[in-house]
């Protein structure tokens, strides 16, 4: 797997490198600003593009801007945002256009080197990756119409919303993959979503239904 | 004042009394060649009429030029002097037509002078005093101001000390834990590690929290509309939001309209008991005018140290601040910020 880093930190960017490297992911350019992601992404046409929010010049939302731009010049270069803060304004123009292959996690979470490493293979596969502040946002919002989900129903909701598979439902619960299947299906049908295979769409139809105002 | 009906009907006598003399005026002339010369007695007419159609000229020339008005300051005095200065030339040309000799329109222009002169001393007094009021109002403003900023830091101090250097002190600890018992026992070592990452986690996100309280990043990233909806957006209750702005204001304007939005809504979800919450910010003139509505129980008071933070922040940019909370609701908090740009 090849990989292209956009952030402005050096401290960051050679510690993310290593990080990447140690397991197994190549990374073939780190670069500090939003034009020359879009350049490095174009030219060496990596699997997953690894981007920080705030780049220079204006120090402001440069690199989603530049990462919402390479979703459409090249689509099949995953990306992934990594940021100090998490925004649900952002996370809905990330995923606006609809396509899987995408993330979005807090910096915190390079700190679980094994999530955060599961999360870039997910996103680069075509997944999704929203990171959990995200999801509690819109779980938070949708709080009333979940009442009729058991409470361990809801943490698979949430972990659905993330775009983990369930096998890594499973994992994190430390339940069966046959208990996390019982329990996605019984969500589908209470939420009445369509059940769905893809993990992205499913992401997409769990979101759609938290935003959903009423 | 004069409204602007007024003036035009004014600027329409105004050139039709300047025909008028024009033609009056070349009738008498032919008149008074017709009749055999002789003493060019037309001239006191011609001099009388221009004397009038000037004074018109000049009101109306007051009026159109902002410059003249901001020169004069209002338009009194400005008429005034450019009066006596017409009523001084007539002076002037009677003298002329009445064959020279004494020059006593001296006497008039100076006496003429004399009261533009006094018209001038006093409504600089007044201004003075007026200049003395406003001094009085920002030495007050900005002294709130100061008080605000200085809370504000030591709020972030005691958040910094409490929060992020305390948790930062205990990632060092587990850290220096884990590499004591490294060699002796690594299953202890990396208990003290993973104690470690949770609190550069926990220092994470108090830290966030902290620069989100300074200044939201999305704020600064996407402007009022987007930021007041992230607010909304976390809030437990139904919060509509309109944000209705041409631009981006200037960044203190907005940074201060914000916070007003932010402490309203924050106060109104704590105390109020609200079942709704309407946050509407608009344009109103040269001002951008933070309007924050809810339908709770009413009561909320300046003592809540919050409210009076915000009315020090809206004064220092010279706004206002107007809370309207009676026993039983509804509660209205409005900041008008002047924003010229």
């Amino acid at each position: 797997m090849r990989a292209v880093i956009a952030e402005d930190l050096a401290l960051l960017r050679d510690g993310l490198t290593r990080l990447l490297r140690d397991n197994g992911i190549e990374v073939v350019d780190a670069v500090d600003n939003g034009d020359a992601l879009v350049h490095a992404v174009l030219r060496d046409e990596p699997d997953i593009a690894i981007v920080d929010i705030r780049l220079p010049p204006t120090f402001r939302d440069e690199g989603l801007r530049a990462a919402i731009e390479l979703r459409e010049r090249r689509p099949q270069t995953a990306v992934l945002i990594v940021s100090q803060y998490v925004e649900q304004a952002y996370a809905r123009e990330l995923l606006a256009d609809g396509r899987g292959g995408v993330g979005y996690l807090l910096k915190d979470r390079v700190m679980d080197v094994d999530a955060f490493v599961d999360a870039v293979r997910r996103v680069a596969e075509g997944g999704t990756a929203l990171d959990p502040e995200v999801v509690a946002n819109f779980v938070g919002r949708g709080h009333d119409r979940l009442e009729r989900l058991t409470p361990r129903e809801r943490e698979v909701l949430a972990l659905m919303a993330e775009g983990r598979s369930n096998a890594s439902i499973a994992d994190a619960l430390v339940l069966t993959v046959g208990a996390v299947e019982k329990h996605v299906a019984s969500i589908l049908q209470k939420l009445q979503l369509p059940p769905s295979e893809d993990t992205h769409r499913r992401v997409l139809a769990v979101l759609a239904y938290l935003e959903e105002t009423g | 004042m004069i409204d602007n009906g007024a003036m035009q009907r004014f600027r329409r006598t105004v050139h039709a009394a300047a025909w008028a003399a024009v033609l009056g005026n070349a009738l008498l002339v032919v008149v008074w060649a017709t009749t055999g010369g002789g003493t060019f007695w037309p001239k006191w007419v011609i001099l009388s009429s221009a004397l009038l159609v000037g004074a018109g000229w000049w009101i109306e020339a007051v009026d159109r030029s902002p410059r003249a008005r901001a020169l004069f300051r209002g338009r009194g005095l400005a008429l005034h002097a450019g009066l006596s200065a017409l009523l001084g030339l007539f002076m002037i040309g009677v003298w002329l037509c009445s064959g020279l000799g004494y020059f006593w329109p001296a006497w008039v222009i100076f006496a003429l002078g004399l009261a533009v002169v006094v018209h001038a001393a006093l409504l600089r007094s007044v201004r003075d005093g007026e200049l003395q009021e406003r001094v009085e109002e920002l030495t007050v403003s900005r002294a709130g101001a100061v008080d605000a900023a200085e809370a504000q830091l030591r709020r972030i101090e005691r958040d910094l000390h409490d929060g992020a250097q305390a948790r930062l002190v205990a990632l060092g600890m587990n850290l220096g834990l884990a590499e004591q018992q490294l060699g002796k026992d690594p299953e202890r070592a990396a208990e003290h590690l993973a104690d470690a990452r949770a609190a550069a986690s926990e220092a994470l996100k108090e830290l966030r929290d902290l620069a989100r309280g300074i200044h939201p990043p999305i704020l600064a990233d996407r402007g009022l509309g987007p930021a007041i909806g992230a607010l909304a957006s976390h809030a437990a209750v139904p919060v509509s939001v309109d944000v209705e702005l041409a631009g981006r204001p200037p960044a203190a304007v907005e940074t201060a309209a914000y916070f007003v939005a932010a402490e309203a809504l924050a106060n109104a979800l704590k105390h109020a008991d609200a079942a709704r919450i309407d946050v509407d910010v608009h344009e109103r003139g040269d001002d951008l005018v933070v309007r924050v509505l809810d339908d709770g129980r009413g009561g909320a008071s300046e003592e809540n140290g919050g409210l009076h933070g915000l009315r020090q922040r809206v004064e220092a940019l010279d706004g206002s601040l107007r809370i309207a909370s009676p026993a039983g609701g509804p509660t209205v908090i409005e900041a008008v910020l002047p924003c010229a740009r």
